[in-house]
């Protein structure tokens, strides 16, 4: 058994990419493994509890969101939190467990805006030491 | 085959682990954020002029730059030891809450967010004058339609960086930061040159010794504070350096070096600068153009087209500026709605971007309307603001210090390192500070046009009536706020953990908002 590490932000492209691992996971027998990177956006250099502190209360609803969609299509899975941005946490992830693949949702905007504003799915593509699949919403 | 969902905590990947963020970076990024939160470039193109218009100023400018550090220091130690036991983005607002109580930390936040949104006019005036110069409009440079429709771009472009969560890379800023200083110091070197070679301005004075007294001012003690209220804006954001981001380093030394070496760095800015400025062509020069100094200069320093690289440092210095303003500012409010002392909506997180984003438009939208009524009402009126802005840096300042040895005050007398660096030194500043802030009050309160810019708004000085007066507005606001939110009002002062300061470096003191 092997593991698929998917990205969740509640946003469409995210529940189609959720989707798409449930799908994967079942097929080959996989755990899913929610991940949900709590660093704070935007500029560093500062003291910023507060700020992941709310993040991280964002993110415990949105994967108890994700928890009950995995949950209901009856697979095996685990919630994994952690305090890096949204691309390095998947990537750091997935290589510590050696996950199968990455899987993230896109919402087919524009590439060079893609690489201009550093969008998680742009960045995971470059990053990523596993294998990344990107499901269009 | 359905598990509980475990939330696990990130196990070996800590941020230390990553060579990129630990180590040499760290420090180097610590130096460069240091840096660039005070904005050399801008600072010095927003204020120059004005610390030379100083009544009876004299030569004395390059004085003022080293004065007005000393509070900035002995300040910084308060940041320092504050962020150590509660490393929160509230910053002034937390730390005076936990040492002083609710009221005065509620004024502290309002103190903050009051002093970054008037800054801003003056950040988005200075961008739109520099983008203009930069592309030799020079008419629209002075026309208040086209500065305003400037400086609301320059003003929604930042805010939607922000909302966006959008960083440079870490070797973009250093390009940046880079350019800006190495700009600066050949615009220091060449009109010194110049000066000796007696190829400068009409008015050229070879520098002179005194220049850096602050003994001898002509306008005396006056003087000297005056200035120093506009030192004190020069050095503002300096701190943002010094309570560095507890998780760009775990190591107790880097931060701390990076500190004092980003402070020597600015001061050696501050007065080389300001020395050759008015070496250049006499202080008065600089007071006459008071409004874009280092363009007017650098036009006859450097010549076409080398002079649009002082304005290109001076507009990135601006935008990083401008972000180092609104992004903690939003940061605060945030802090403030998560501590109940405020609406809750401020301290929504956007699901994607994980910034605060209600905190961040609404500062956005105030500073934006802000800008605008200032820059219409007059060129005057901004001027005198900038001088308004240094009582609030100075109050909330000056609080922040006398908060760190309220907070340690069963610390002080455990070590003498304790004694000088928690106990003396951010008392000192507190009380310098204070100082500033009521001799200045005297000075400015005055509707005298030879003193400031503006007759007055009802009978007071305008740098008074915006800067103390927002002040005042604040109070009323806490006692308002007393009744809305009676809970953040019911909190109780803390004191640091016994022995908190002695043996190894452990996590903060405090982990959450709530008090325990």
């Amino acid at each position: 058994m092997s593991e698929i590490v998917v990205g969740y932000d509640g946003t469409e492209g995210a529940k189609a990419g959720l989707e798409k691992a449930v799908e994967f996971a079942k097929a080959l027998g996989d755990k899913v493994v929610i991940v949900f990177g709590y660093a704070p956006g935007g500029y560093g250099g500062g003291e910023v509890r507060a700020q992941r502190e709310a993040a991280e209360e964002l993110g415990e609803k949105l994967t108890k969101e994700a928890n009950e969609i995995v949950s209901a299509a009856g697979v095996d899975h685990e919630i994994e939190m952690i305090n890096e941005r949204g691309a390095e946490a998947l990537s750091d992830v997935a290589s510590k467990r050696d996950a199968r693949m990455i899987v993230v949702g896109s919402y087919g905007e524009s590439p060079l805006a893609g690489a201009v504003l550093g969008r998680t799915a742009y960045k995971l593509v470059h990053v990523a030491e596993r294998p990344v699949l990107v499901v269009r919403a | 085959m359905e598990s509980a969902a475990v939330p696990v905590e990130a196990g070996g990947v800590a941020p230390g682990d990553k060579g990129l963020k630990s180590g040499a970076l760290g420090y180097l990024s610590n130096l460069v954020i240091g840096v660039a939160s005070t904005a050399p470039g801008y600072s010095l193109a927003a204020t120059l002029g004005f610390v030379t218009a100083v009544a009876g100023m004299g030569f004395h400018a390059p004085a003022i730059m080293i004065v007005s550090f000393i509070p900035m220091l002995l300040i910084a130690a308060a940041y320092s030891y504050m962020n150590k036991a509660d490393p929160d983005c509230g910053t002034s607002f937390t730390w005076v809450t936990r040492a002083m109580g609710p009221r005065l930390g509620w004024l502290t936040g309002w103190a903050i967010v009051a002093a970054d949104v008037i800054v801003m006019a003056t950040l988005a005036y200075i961008a739109g004058v520099y983008t203009f110069l930069l592309f030799g409009l020079d008419a629209a440079a002075t026309n208040t339609l086209d500065i305003s429709i400037a400086a609301a771009v320059w003003i929604a472009l930042m805010t939607w960086i922000c909302w966006r969560g959008i960083e440079l890379s870490a070797r973009i800023q250093y390009f940046l930061l880079g350019m800006e200083i190495f700009v600066l110091a050949l615009f220091a070197v060449v009109a010194l040159i110049q000066v000796y070679s007696g190829s400068a301005g009409l008015h050229a004075v070879h520098p002179a010794l005194s220049w850096f007294s602050p003994f001898g001012i002509p306008g005396g003690s006056t003087a000297l504070i005056d200035g120093v209220l506009l030192g004190v804006f020069i050095y503002w954001g300096w701190d943002s350096g010094v309570c560095v981001n507890e998780e760009s380093d775990n190591t107790s030394n880097g931060p701390g070096r990076a500190a004092v070496m980003s402070t020597v760095l600015l001061v050696l800015i501050y007065v080389v600068v300001s020395v050759s400025a008015q070496a250049w062509n006499g202080p008065n020069f600089l007071s006459n153009n008071s409004d874009d100094v280092l363009s007017a200069l650098g036009g006859k320093v450097f010549g076409s087209p080398l002079d649009k690289l002082l304005i290109i440092a001076v507009l990135t210095s601006a935008s990083a500026s401008t972000q180092t303003t609104i992004l903690p500012t939003a940061r605060t409010t945030l802090s403030m709605a998560r501590f109940g002392a405020i609406p809750k909506a401020f301290g929504r997180i956007h699901p994607r971007f994980l910034t605060p984003d209600v905190s961040t438009i609404t500062m956005g939208v105030v500073s934006l309307i802000w800008t605008l009524f200032i820059l219409n009402v007059s060129q005057n009126v901004l001027n005198d603001s900038i001088t308004g802005l240094g009582f609030q840096i100075a109050f909330y300042y000056g609080l922040t210090g006398f908060a760190c040895t309220i907070y340690y005050r069963k610390e002080i007398f455990k070590s003498f390192r304790n004694f000088i660096m928690v106990g003396v030194a951010p008392f000192l500043g507190g009380l310098l500070l204070t100082g500033i802030f009521v001799k200045a009050f005297h000075d400015y309160k005055t509707t005298s046009t030879v003193v400031n810019y503006t007759g007055g708004i009802v009978g007071i000085g305008t740098p008074v009536a915006i800067g103390v007066g927002l002040l005042v507005f604040g109070a009323i606001l806490v006692v308002v706020s007393n009744f809305v939110y009676p809970e953040f009002f019911r909190r109780k002062r803390e004191t640091a953990p016994e022995g908190f300061l002695e043996g190894p470096a452990t996590g903060p003191a405090v982990d959450t908002v709530t008090p325990e």
